[in-house]
């Protein structure tokens, strides 16, 4: 044939492509390929983990943001709550304190009255006392009558002039 | 039954279909070869060493003693047996090694099989396993081939000479057999896909293995004889030579390499491809008298 074309030899090359094909498809191409398949397989289920994590780390950090906000909100309440009770109590504390002092003093000044009534008392019976001892001694020494009177008026003077101070 | 195990089952009927089929041609070929005969005599000599650099029609060499062949089937042979033994080699020491984070030489093989798996997707997106496997052996072949030249194995022909063994597909037996068998790869896949329609729908395409054919052994051979024009007009050059026939050999098998693989799967993924149904091609008919 031209050109050397030999049919047996085509043949012979087309046996020798058959047999190099199936050796090289199952021995090398085909475990290649499924270690490959495995290999894609093992980091898209990794890549798909990857994702699923962040969504939920997206919505837990949503979810966290969430509750901070309601937490600051919460806070903020109970910080304005607890300020109004202070408020309260404070302002409670100083009526009562302002009770308590109004009511000291009042008894002091009764305290002082009585004291100052009880002094007076006391005095005027001592002042009497003595006044009748002075009359009696000054009756005893001059037995002038008109003396004793005038005496007496004088004192009388005197203890109204020290009272008044 | 679980999914998974039916899949597993799946995947073995057809890895048992595949090996059956792949037995059946290797025997049907061998009855072919045998049923044909041994050729009586010796072709025609040739005087001009390019001639028989082209038809390799003087150096024939004895194959196993039963018939007189070109010295490229002995180069295809052998390329065959160092491409088989490397994948066993592979097999046993180095894809049982294999890592999720690959190493250099893991990522050279994980390459050359993607290559041609997105290849074949690519071009095939309907059925892709077999052509992928396909290309990715015929590009092996036919890269490996090529660079095979540049070893320079010597070999001792009928008449006692050594020669050094050429590359398998400057051999045009060697690339007649290419297109043939990926002509019938492709007109097979149509015939299994689409029935008689997708036979008929490759056959029209008659001159595909014609023309991949010739391709490849023009390629192989206009690289050869290239480079034995430079070996010529620079033989006083001691570096030159060298270079330009190594780099032509390496863009030779890269270029045809890739030719093939991509000419094959498209032709396959054209082949496969399943038809239109009758509405979506009425509405296009109907479309196209529109634009008219």
């Amino acid at each position: 044939m031209p050109l050397n074309i030999d049919l047996v030899q085509i043949l012979l090359h087309m046996l020798n492509f058959v047999i190099l094909a199936g050796g090289l498809t199952l021995i090398l191409f085909k475990p290649v390929s499924k270690f490959l398949a495995e290999r894609r397989e093992y980091f898209e289920k990794l890549e798909k983990e990857h994702a699923e994590m962040s969504e939920e780390n997206a919505k837990m950090k949503a979810e966290y943001e969430q509750k901070m906000e309601e937490t600051k909100a919460e806070i903020s309440e109970l910080r304005k709550q607890s300020e109004k009770e202070a408020a309260d109590a404070a302002k409670a504390y100083i009526d009562a304190a302002k009770e308590q002092a109004a009511n000291i003093i009042k008894t002091a000044e009764k305290d002082a009255e009585d004291r100052r009534s009880h002094i007076l008392d006391s005095a005027q019976t001592e002042i009497s006392e003595l006044v009748i001892e002075a009359t009696q001694k000054l009756l005893s020494e001059t037995a002038s009558a008109e003396r004793s009177r005038a005496l007496y008026d004088e004192f009388i003077v005197n203890a109204e002039k020290d009272t008044k101070k | 039954m679980d999914i998974s195990m039916v899949e597993k089952k799946k995947k073995g009927k057809g890895k048992t279909v595949f090996i059956i089929v792949w037995i059946a041609l290797i025997a049907g070929l061998l009855a072919a070869i045998f049923l044909l005969g041994l050729p009586e005599g010796e072709s025609e000599s040739i005087k001009v060493i390019m001639k028989d650099g082209v038809l390799h029609e003087t150096n024939r060499i004895s194959l196993f003693g039963l018939i007189e062949v070109n010295p490229g089937l002995i180069s295809a042979y052998v390329v065959t047996a160092v491409l088989l033994l490397a994948a066993i080699l592979i097999r046993i020491f180095a894809i049982p090694k294999f890592k999720y984070t690959p190493g250099k030489f893991q990522i050279v093989i994980e390459k050359a099989v993607e290559f041609f798996s997105d290849m074949a997707k690519t071009n095939s997106p309907h059925k892709t396993g077999f052509v992928a496997a396909y290309i990715f052996s015929a590009g092996a072949y036919i890269f490996f081939s090529t660079l095979f030249e540049l070893i320079g194995m010597q070999w001792i022909t009928t008449k006692g000479n050594p020669i050094a063994l050429p590359a398998p597909l400057a051999d045009i037996n060697a690339a007649i057999a290419m297109g043939v068998m990926s002509y019938v790869v492709i007109l097979g896949a149509g015939i299994i896909s689409n029935g008689i329609k997708g036979g008929l729908r490759v056959l029209k395409d008659f001159s595909l293995p014609i023309s991949m054919s010739f391709r490849l052994f023009g390629a192989l051979l206009s690289g050869l004889l290239v480079t034995e024009l430079v070996y010529y007009f620079v033989s006083l050059s001691f570096v030159l030579p060298v270079i330009v026939g190594v780099l032509f050999t390496i863009l030779h098998a890269l270029i045809q390499t890739y030719v093939l693989a991509t000419l094959v799967s498209t032709f396959y993924g054209e082949a496969v491809e399943p038809p239109k149904p009758k509405e979506a091609k009425a509405s296009e008919a109907d479309e196209n008298a529109e634009k008219s």
